[in-house]
């Protein structure tokens, strides 16, 4: 069974206006968004800014609204039943910015902490082992308990977070660009970090970000949003050597290579795809712009093709 | 050989932080030609955005200590007074800046804010400076660019807003563009028009261009050479090519060790130890890299390092790059700084 299954789901922002603010319209921010996340795995979701896919993050973790679909998590439908503190506790979030999504004032310790004061009721003492343990097993030395934020650098932050996130012990954790904001070399010791974590606590991750080296090293499955909708899924390896939806291929041949002995041969294939991007995009979307709704065209690959045929 | 366009000998410049001065860039030497992109990566804080503030004069003249030799068309920019910077800077020398939504005024409108750079570097009629500005929209690959004149910056894309900043930039044909992080803030897509934009620059106007980036991506795609910053100091300079192939440095080896490629599956990504240090807290003696290699025998690094040639245009900073060996599946691999 799916760990998390969205079906249908829809974000839709109202766009007020005017003295009375009146709703004049709706910016359609993830319009029909179905995918399964397996226990264990980490599913990228993909696409450039403004293409919803920080949305659909935050619509299953709750800090979005949602307008319509369904989301279960392990079987329970998330929005018919209210939220259970079970269920709240069990999905769990990473943010992006290490840098301010720390409250500055905190101690490490109140910090950490809070999440457990929220759910348990524990002892000061028991509480500050269950935060050391947390600090031991995201690497920090024991006495970051009673520093603040700015004591630490951009990498230790982000392990903040993240002990933070897996206070709880959470099954699914919603990670949305949690290494944009650093450096390379730290950013391949918090992603390191990521994977060992997922091992040994068997968690599920939903990745976001825009980045498709990390998305690469990381994912399982990845999505490819457009538009509000998933324009491709496929295994991490399908998606890149073998794409199928325009807007796809021209976002994998984006990507800068690495080998500067490429450059020509890159740089014409970019041309090629940018040229059929142009010529077909409307073959690929429907009258309204919208993406088709996915087929599967292999085991495992699904894209949003026109109908039967070409 | 023709003398280079740009020619920076030994600069330091240090900021005062309380009441001292640290370098931040430390004995900088180089030289950026016509028609060539020069890159400079490195982590943050080591020093590439400082060196760009350096070549511009924008930094904070009263914190600021700058001792060494910029040439720029043989003539010195490093003791250069305000009037006759701004004589350079937005004509000679253009800046694209990071992050497009804050190097655009939010109240002047997108034409308005390009004219201003041409109505301080030419003499144009009013007429005159209209059409410029629009040829200019037009050329950056903005369509609709009559519209787009009369257009807030809140109203464009990223990619839109950064194609204005690249348009003001090159308004009046700069020999010499600094691209600081240009396409950070933007997404794949728009990175590669973009990055596309700023080649057609040095191919049609035969600009220098020092592209100052983090992203060995971006890097690969466009440089004619690369130098590798750390700790304010050049560590290694050489041929793109080259420098892919044959990195010397261990500074240059681990940051290409440490990046996630799109094209195939690393099991790990290798870590480099520790941080780079505070500014404040450089290591100022021997080799600055040191610290993040303690595997490394302490005799293999130079007392004073210098820059060594190993290959036609290749210089590598201390002696330590022919013993250095990445650490095994422990230790390094590991977790790395904690």
């Amino acid at each position: 069974m799916a760990l998390l299954k969205l079906e249908d789901l829809h974000v839709h922002f109202p766009i007020r206006s005017g003295v009375f603010k009146r709703i004049v319209g709706h910016v359609k921010a993830v319009n029909g968004v179905s995918l399964e996340l397996k226990s264990g795995e980490t599913y990228g979701l993909v696409g450039e800014s403004g293409s919803g896919k920080t949305t659909t993050g935050r619509a299953v973790i709750g800090l979005n609204e949602i307008t319509s679909g369904k989301v279960f998590y392990a079987g329970k439908n998330l929005i018919e039943k209210k939220r259970t503190k079970e269920l709240r506790r069990e999905i769990q979030m990473i943010f992006q910015d290490p840098y301010s999504s720390l409250n500055p004032k905190k101690r490490v310790l109140d910090i950490i902490a809070e999440p457990l004061r929220n759910f348990e009721s524990l002892t000061k003492q028991e509480e500050q082992k269950r935060v050391q343990q947390l600090l031991s097993q995201v690497g920090l030395s024991q006495k970051s308990i009673a520093k603040y934020p700015h004591e630490f650098s951009g990498g230790q932050r982000q392990r903040i977070g993240i002990a933070r996130a897996i206070a709880l012990q959470p099954k699914l954790i919603i990670a949305d660009e949690p290494v944009s904001a650093l450096d390379v070399s730290v950013q391949a010791q918090v992603l390191n970090f990521m994977k060992d974590l997922q091992k040994e606590l068997n968690l599920t991750y939903l990745l976001i970000s825009h980045d498709l080296g990390i998305i690469r090293h990381m994912c399982d499955r990845i999505g490819i949003m457009y538009k509000g909708r998933l324009v491709e899924e496929a295994t991490a390896k399908e998606i890149y050597e073998n794409p199928q939806h325009i807007y796809t291929k021209r976002l994998i041949s984006s990507i800068p290579d690495i080998d500067p002995k490429n450059r020509g041969k890159m740089m014409a294939l970019r041309e090629e795809v940018k040229r059929d991007f142009d010529e077909k995009y409307n073959q690929y979307f429907d009258e309204n712009g919208l993406a088709y709704d996915l087929k599967a065209i292999a085991a495992d690959h699904f894209a949003a093709l026109p109908g039967e045929g070409q | 050989m023709t003398d280079p366009l740009l020619h920076i000998q030994r600069l330091r410049t240090s900021f005062k932080i309380k009441d001292d001065y640290y370098a931040a860039v430390d004995d900088v030497s180089l030289e950026v030609n016509k028609n060539e992109i020069v890159a400079i990566v490195g982590e943050s804080g080591c020093g590439k955005s400082a060196l760009a503030a350096s070549i511009t004069g924008l930094h904070n003249k009263e914190r600021t200590k700058m001792d060494g030799r910029i040439s720029f068309k043989n003539k010195d920019i490093a003791n250069a007074s305000i009037n006759q910077l701004n004589q350079l800077r937005g004509s000679e020398i253009g800046m694209i800046f990071q992050d497009p939504l804050t190097a655009l005024n939010p109240l002047m409108i997108i034409g308005e804010q390009i004219e201003e750079t041409l109505m301080l570097h030419q003499k144009m009629s009013r007429q005159e400076r209209k059409k410029r500005t629009v040829e200019l929209l037009k050329e950056v690959g903005i369509p609709r660019a009559e519209q787009i004149y009369y257009q807030y910056p809140h109203q464009l894309s990223g990619g839109m807003r950064q194609r204005v900043v690249i348009a003001i930039a090159i308004a009046n044909n700069p020999s010499l563009l600094i691209a600081d992080e240009p396409t950070t803030a933007l997404d794949v897509t728009i990175q590669s028009q973009i990055l596309d934009l700023i080649r057609k620059l040095k191919d049609e106007m035969h600009a220098g261009i020092i592209l100052i980036t983090h992203d060995l991506g971006v890097v690969a795609e466009m440089a004619d050479r690369v130098a590798v910053m750390y700790a304010g100091q050049i560590v290694e300079i050489a041929p793109v090519i080259e420098l892919f192939d044959n990195p010397k440095h261990p500074y240059t080896r681990s940051l290409l060790q440490s990046v996630p490629s799109a094209f195939d599956k690393q099991e790990r990504l290798y870590v480099i130890q520790g941080v780079v240090p505070p500014l404040p807290n450089l290591p100022r003696e021997g080799c600055r890299f040191k610290s993040r290699i303690p595997w490394i025998p302490e005799e293999v690094h130079e007392k004073e390092p210098k820059m060594h040639e190993v290959g036609p245009g290749h210089f590598v900073r201390c002696t330590c790059y022919e013993d250095f060996h990445f650490i095994g599946e422990d230790g390094g691999m590991n977790h790395g700084a904690s």
